[in-house]
């Protein structure tokens, strides 16, 4: 890129500072309204002059708290657990997802096992698939099929460990939840990471193999390192896709596996809508993308680009 | 080998409780044999068991059974219940249900009948004064088998015990009637035309703050007015006659409301409606008796000190609705006998002043006459004669209910926002209802 | 291991070079293996069980087995539901309008924002933000910015001595759509701006030195070439518009009326709250159908393009 830039017109500095003030402004007002009491949101202060405070903070996160805040009576929310579920889903899952993904893609390019063609039709057909259209026979075999035997001898041996009661279903466990989760990902993944792997030359693999190394080395210790790039951007997908999921996640989770987007939807209760709680668990809920975005946005552009364009 | 440490552990934490409730006074009291049991129960996201979470500490401490609480919104609540009721054995030793649960699990099998803990000495506490409990809710939401299959009768029996009831009352601003000279409606007539006279003399403010949002909030709605105004769901045969002339009054009289209602009305689920009402944009409040804990309080609401309650008003008769909660053991529960337990103490006299002083809603005749609880809620007498009207079969509870629920409020909601002609679109959910019935057999006998 | 393997006999030699082939043949199959098995347990046997309890009258409380077979009932019954008639027809509104409101929005922006500027890269940061933010989260922040009273926008409008909005009761499926062109112009604005600064300068400049307007470069030049790519990104969009249902959910619930009810949506209320999954499945298949159209549409479309790039490369190759 040159440096010298070209010099605009007002009105064109203008319109940036509009666009950026639209893209950005409504995550920036429930920024302001998660430091408001719900008083404050709902009597009409609008503008800046407020009493910020850290109450609904408190009340988000009462449970993971070394005091007790004054204005709760008991915690009702289990926001910081439900913040570690969410992260064990969407980290193991992510993992889960570039591990298999890579293998997958890499054996793809490489051994030509399939047509490229038959490939990417399939890819692309399954990610049409809407996780709506998930949601019945998940639930249904999760709940009913996907079981261990209570008196079965694995089954046996986890509810004497872990307790609980019933057959041992996929239905409630993280597990259940990381499983779909890898599925639905598995093609967006396979798919961004083929258009990188194709771009390592095949000689750096080949010289590999002269000196003795076998196909799974060569492709952990060649291939691995030369599509980082690939990888991050597949990863930073995989994971905001597993940590903004709602609807498979509500409709598999128990009320131990409950993830945040879950716990958000929950306390827009009917009964009350407590609008600066709401905000401050959004808010929290969406800090891991607004960093990924800070620090990674250019691996997200190529991440899209690749992702679409090749599609 | 684990279960065997495991068992031992749970002994010894149980005789060490044991130990301590005996140095606190007890002597072997019912609740020994179970103390240091775990109960976990499902109940909704809703002020009365807000207030329920601030005394269960006390269940705990007096009697050394813990209780774990899995809080979700009601229609969540309602899934999450049809999933663990179905399983050999499920999750949860006590729930909370919506009143047309009632129906779906008692046809299923899916709740425990209440009379082998009542004739249960070790269980049954001989002071619980069951007369005291409140008849309309008992038989709305406790009793199964009766009249209709859901109302009171002799073939009747129990299931749940109310806890959270609620009825219909209306709220207003005395300040604004004050000022307008305005008198308190008695009649949906004088209602109606008060909540229309308002907007023109405050601008800006609504009539009467009411659910009218697509799906079971409008069906609500309207189900609100049809009893008052003399109509029903179906007549004694089960034919749907929503469609009569007391179901077009009663649509138009949510029409009315919602013309003459805030701004956004037709789209208020009851959050939305409560906060207009909290937030003075609205003279009235027509809908449960669960808000009033949240009225005086200043960090939710406006018009602190400036409410007071009336009667649901009468059309051609009283009838206020029956709604909230009742409480039940699951059949596939694990430790139903402490369920039980729990389940007595909640509604006892004790319990059930205990949660009304917390902000819960009463269950029981002598609560709503307690000077304490009038002396902190001073609306309580009010809402204690409201009960007095309650009519039990405001809405059907029949197994097919929500499938016809759902279409009710689909329909209403576009008569309130599309302009749909009120006969015509409460024709077309008589017609649908009635092949629902056809399908789910009701009309067998005929 | 070269040490191994010039110290080994030569019999060894063979039976290990004879494993390391089987070894080789295997790979594929090993590296393709998990994928494979992950995708065959959680995303087509499930999508065999939803045709299979299709044709049931199912339950949630019961399992598959214990449902009646019903045949074709549930997918004759939704054919002729006005409900879900509506509703399709909600769906196809709401993908129709989002994509073509956030294509025309996304590639105007590019075309007007690829210029040679300081902080570019900031900016395109900034429009990120949107997409990555969770769904439910974005339904919240617009539901209550759309909120009667207490929103953002009529209080704005208030202030300014205009006359309320109902934004989410009257014009609610509007409402609904412009949030998701919020979340999703910077999609296509990134990917068109991607394409547009990959044109070949070749071209530019020639017309540029030809004399020609910037319009008549924008009309006749850039958007031509990045056709291919617009076209691409739109179905993309276009299938993902079919997914949406956070969003919604959280904002209107699918009302008032049916306005804003989409199918995903109107699937996950049949299954939860109606409590009918055979009918739900039914839907769900209708649903597939539909974008299966569209997918092999898009497949066959970007196949046709390659076919015919290749020819033209081909002509440009004998010509020169």
């Amino acid at each position: 890129m040159d440096q010298s830039y070209d010099r605009q017109n007002p009105a064109f500095y203008a319109v940036i500072a509009l666009l950026v003030f639209m893209s950005v402004g409504p995550v920036l007002l429930m920024f302001v309204n998660s430091f408001k009491l719900d008083v404050d949101i709902i009597g009409g202060t609008t503008g800046l002059i407020f009493l910020p405070t850290i109450q609904n903070y408190e009340t988000a996160l009462c449970d993971v708290l070394w005091y007790e805040p004054d204005h709760l009576d008991f915690c009702s929310l289990k926001f910081g657990g439900a913040f570690i579920n969410s992260l064990i889903i969407a980290l193991v899952s992510t993992a889960l997802t570039l591990v298999i993904g890579c293998m997958a893609a890499y054996a793809l390019v490489r051994f030509r096992f399939m047509g490229r063609d038959t490939v990417s039709l399939t890819t692309l057909m399954v990610r049409m698939v809407p996780p709506a259209v998930l949601l019945v026979p998940v639930f249904g075999l999760w709940n009913n099929e996907f079981c261990l035997d209570r008196d079965g001898l694995i089954g046996g041996a986890i509810r004497d460990t872990f307790g609980g009661r019933g057959d041992v279903c996929l239905a409630g466990t993280h597990t259940g939840i990381i499983l779909v989760y890898v599925a639905m990902n598995l093609p967006f993944v396979i798919w961004i990471l083929q258009s990188f792997i194709v771009q390592v030359p095949r000689s750096l693999e080949e010289a590999a193999r002269v000196d003795g190394a076998g196909p799974f080395q060569v492709f952990f210790l060649v291939v691995l390192p030369l599509i980082k790039p690939g990888l991050a951007a597949a990863a930073i997908f995989t994971f905001r896709i597993a940590w903004n999921e709602y609807l498979l996640a509500s409709a598999l989770s128990d009320r131990n596996t409950k993830t945040v987007p879950i716990l958000i939807v929950n306390n827009m209760s009917e009964f009350n809508v407590e609008w600066g709680v709401i905000m401050a668990t959004g808010m929290l809920l969406a800090i891991p993308p607004i960093i990924f975005t800070l620090f990674a946005s250019r691996q997200i552009i190529t991440g899209m680009t690749a992702g679409a364009v090749k599609g | 080998m684990l279960k065997i440490l495991k068992n031992t552990a749970l002994s010894l934490s149980a005789a060490a409780l044991m130990a301590s409730t005996a140095l606190a006074g007890g002597h072997g009291g019912p609740y020994d044999e179970y103390a240091g049991t775990t109960l976990i129960v499902n109940f909704p996201a809703h002020p009365h068991y807000d207030a329920v979470m601030k005394i269960l500490p006390e269940f705990t401490k007096e009697t050394g059974i813990e209780v774990e609480v899995d809080q979700l919104p009601y229609l969540k609540m309602r899934e999450r219940q049809t999933l663990e009721l179905a399983q050999d054995e499920g999750e949860y030793d006590l729930i909370a249900y919506v009143v047309f649960s009632k129906a779906d699990y008692v046809y299923a099998d899916q709740l425990e009948n209440l009379a082998k803990y009542f004739m249960n000495p070790k269980l049954a506490d001989p002071s619980y004064d069951a007369d005291d409990l409140i008849d309309g809710y008992v038989y709305n939401i406790g009793f199964a088998g009766g009249g209709k299959g859901y109302l009171e009768g002799k073939t009747g029996s129990l299931f749940g015990i109310p806890y959270g009831s609620e009825t219909s009352i209306l709220g207003y601003r005395t300040d604004i009637f004050e000022k307008h000279g305005l008198e308190v409606p008695e009649t949906y007539d004088e209602m109606l035309e008060i909540a229309c006279k308002i907007p023109e003399l405050e601008p800006g403010m609504g009539g009467v703050a009411s659910r009218a949002a697509s799906g079971h909030h409008a069906s609500h709605a309207f189900l609100l007015h049809l009893a008052p105004l003399g109509g029903r769901v179906f007549d004694d045969a089960w034919n749907p006659i929503v469609n009569n002339e007391a179901g077009v009054a009663a649509a138009n009289a949510l029409k009315t409301i919602v013309d003459c209602g805030p701004e956004g009305a037709t789209n208020f689920g009851f959050g939305e409606a409560l906060g207009a009402f909290l937030n003075g944009d609205t003279a009235m409040f027509l809908d449960t008796t669960v808000v009033a804990g949240q009225i005086n309080d200043p960090s939710k609401s406006q018009v602190v000190g400036k409410v007071d309650w009336a009667l649901h008003p009468m059309g051609t008769r009283r009838g206020s609705q029956t709604g909230g909660f009742g409480i039940g053991i699951p059949s596939n529960a694990e430790n139903k006998e402490a369920a039980f337990l729990l389940m007595q103490w909640l509604t006892s006299k004790k319990g059930d002043k205990l949660v009304a002083l917390a902000g819960g809603n009463p269950s029981r005749f002598s609560t709503h006459a307690d000077a304490d609880v009038n002396a902190k809620f001073p609306h309580m007498a009010t809402f204690g004669e409201a009960l007095k009207h309650a009519d039990p079969d405001w809405r059907p509870i029949i197994p097919v209910w929500g499938k016809i629920n759902a279409d009710l409020g689909t329909t209403l909601s576009k008569v309130l926002t599309e302009d749909l002609d009120i006969q015509e679109a409460l024709d077309g959910v008589a017609e649908r209802t009635k092949a629902v019935m056809e399908e789910a057999g009701y009309y067998t006998w005929q | 291991m070269a040490d191994a393997t010039l110290t080994s006999s030569p019999n060894a030699r063979t039976a290990r070079r004879r494993r390391t082939e089987r070894l080789n043949r295997l790979t594929p199959y090993l590296f393709l293996g998990p994928a494979a098995v992950i995708m065959a347990i959680a995303l087509l046997y499930p999508l065999g069980y939803m045709v299979w309890g299709s044709f049931r009258d199912w339950d949630p409380s019961q399992t598959i087995g214990e449902a009646e077979f019903v045949g074709l009932k549930n997918y004759i019954t939704l054919w002729g539901d006005p409900n879900f008639r509506e509703s399709l027809g909600v769906t196809l509104r709401f993908a129709f309008f989002v994509v073509t409101f956030e294509m025309v929005i996304g590639v105007g922006l590019a075309l007007l924002l690829d210029r040679n500027i300081r902080g570019m890269s900031m900016l395109r940061t900034m429009f990120i933000l949107p997409m990555m933010i969770a769904p439910v989260v974005v339904g919240l922040m617009w539901r209550y910015m759309y909120h009667p009273t207490v929103g953002t926008f009529n209080r704005t409008l208030e202030s300014l001595g205009l006359p309320s909005v109902d934004w989410l009761g009257q014009h609610a499926l509007m409402s609904v759509i412009i949030a998701d062109i919020w979340q999703w112009t910077p999609f296509i604005f990134i990917l068109a701006l991607a394409a547009l600064q990959s044109l070949p300068r070749s071209a530019l400049e020639a017309a540029r030195i030809d004399g020609a307007t910037a319009w008549q470069q924008i009309w006749y030049i850039k958007l031509p070439l990045m056709m291919p790519v617009l076209i691409v990104t739109g179905l993309l969009r276009l299938i993902d518009a079919f997914k949406v249902l956070e969003v919604i959910l959280v904002m209107t619930e699918g009302g008032p009326g049916l306005s804003t009810e989409i199918l995903a949506l109107r699937i996950s209320r049949t299954a939860t709250e109606f409590r009918e999954l055979g009918v739900a499945a039914a839907m769900s298949n209708y649903l597939l159908l539909l974008l299966l159209a569209l997918t092999l549409g898009m497949f066959a479309f970007t196949r046709w393009q390659e076919a015919r790039a290749a020819k033209v490369r081909m002509a440009a190759e004998e010509d020169s």
